[in-house]
């Protein structure tokens, strides 16, 4: 069975930080999310296509921290390895992972659409 | 008493809005900021926060080069710095900490572990306040330390820090113990004197 695409500890333990009578932080959080991951995405690819260790390394390293956040811990097993690959400037191997991380971000992506349905 | 203020500094948006989230919940007061430079202008700003939570990587100037610009300010309470990091190396945090980092927190940050670290600085920096207040003074000149070891006569100490003057004067009580037994003795003298004069 393949885990699910969001840890359930982190998210609700984002539900939990919402103050009385504020906007919802975890629709907040997942909304940013969904704006800001592809763009990020997209940047990697572009630095990857470029031959650019430095762009994915710095692209890698934020998704990271991004996908940590919420939980969707697959993806950041991902990005860990894409970080530390092009930390090393080893740009050899990247369409498997690169397609994975578009595999990954789908699975969350859809995930996240459910729970801010 | 007004909430503490505490910046977070990340270019990354979900962790810079869960962290700040995290301490809104704890009692703080947050302001934001996306890059190294946006950090830097708000804490150099009047009344900068108290407490910054900084990311490790952001563009334009990282974190340990934040801390350690504002070591270099040598303010008399500098802002308090705690670096956001996902390296978990002994040796990145000895830098950060080297750097002038008062301490870490790795990322995706641990609400309890984040509150706790914040509130640990939170008293430290309150402790430091209170020493500020805190003048040391001769119990016998009166005269007070500055913050050069040196010892200075309380007018020089104030008006040099307020701006204020001192007029001299005395008060009753003084009056009584200094003042009056020297005009009494000065009076005794005169008394002494004139009828020393008067003998034949």
């Amino acid at each position: 069975m393949t885990p699910p695409a969001l840890d359930s500890i982190v998210i609700a333990g984002l539900r939990q930080l919402t103050p009385p009578g504020e906007p919802d932080v975890l629709k907040e959080v997942l909304q940013l999310f969904l704006d800001d991951v592809p763009v990020r995405i997209e940047r990697l690819r572009a630095g990857w296509q470029a031959g650019n260790a430095v762009e994915v390394q710095r692209a890698a390293h934020s998704l990271k921290g991004s996908a940590g956040n919420i939980g969707a811990n697959d993806l950041l097993a991902v990005c860990r390895v894409l970080d530390d690959r092009s930390k090393s400037g080893d740009l050899s191997n990247l369409p498997e992972l690169v397609a994975s991380l578009d595999a990954e971000f789908a699975r969350v992506e859809a995930e996240i659409q459910r729970l801010i349905a | 008493m007004a909430p503490v203020r505490v910046l977070v500094a990340d270019d990354e948006p979900v962790s810079r809005t869960v962290v700040g989230a995290m301490l809104k919940k704890a009692g703080y007061q947050v302001t934001f900021a996306s890059d190294g430079e946006q950090a830097w202008q708000q804490l150099t700003a009047p009344n900068p926060p108290a407490i910054a939570l900084l990311d490790w990587e952001m563009p334009g100037m990282a974190g340990p080069e934040v801390a350690e610009r504002i070591r270099a300010r040598g303010e008399q309470t500098p802002t308090y710095v705690i670096l956001l990091t996902s390296r978990d190396s002994s040796a990145d945090i000895v830098t950060g900490l080297k750097a002038g980092a008062n301490d870490y927190v790795t990322k995706p940050a641990n609400e309890d572990e984040l509150v706790a670290r914040v509130r640990s600085l939170e008293e430290a920096l309150a402790n430091v306040k209170a020493l500020q207040t805190l003048l040391p003074m001769c119990a016998y000149c009166k005269a007070i330390r500055n913050d050069q070891n040196y010892w200075e006569k309380v007018e020089t100490y104030f008006h040099n820090r307020s701006g204020v003057s001192f007029s001299h004067g005395y008060c009753p009580n003084c009056y009584d113990r200094f003042v009056k037994p020297q005009l009494d003795a000065l009076e005794d003298v005169t008394q002494a004197q004139r009828q020393q004069k008067e003998r034949p």
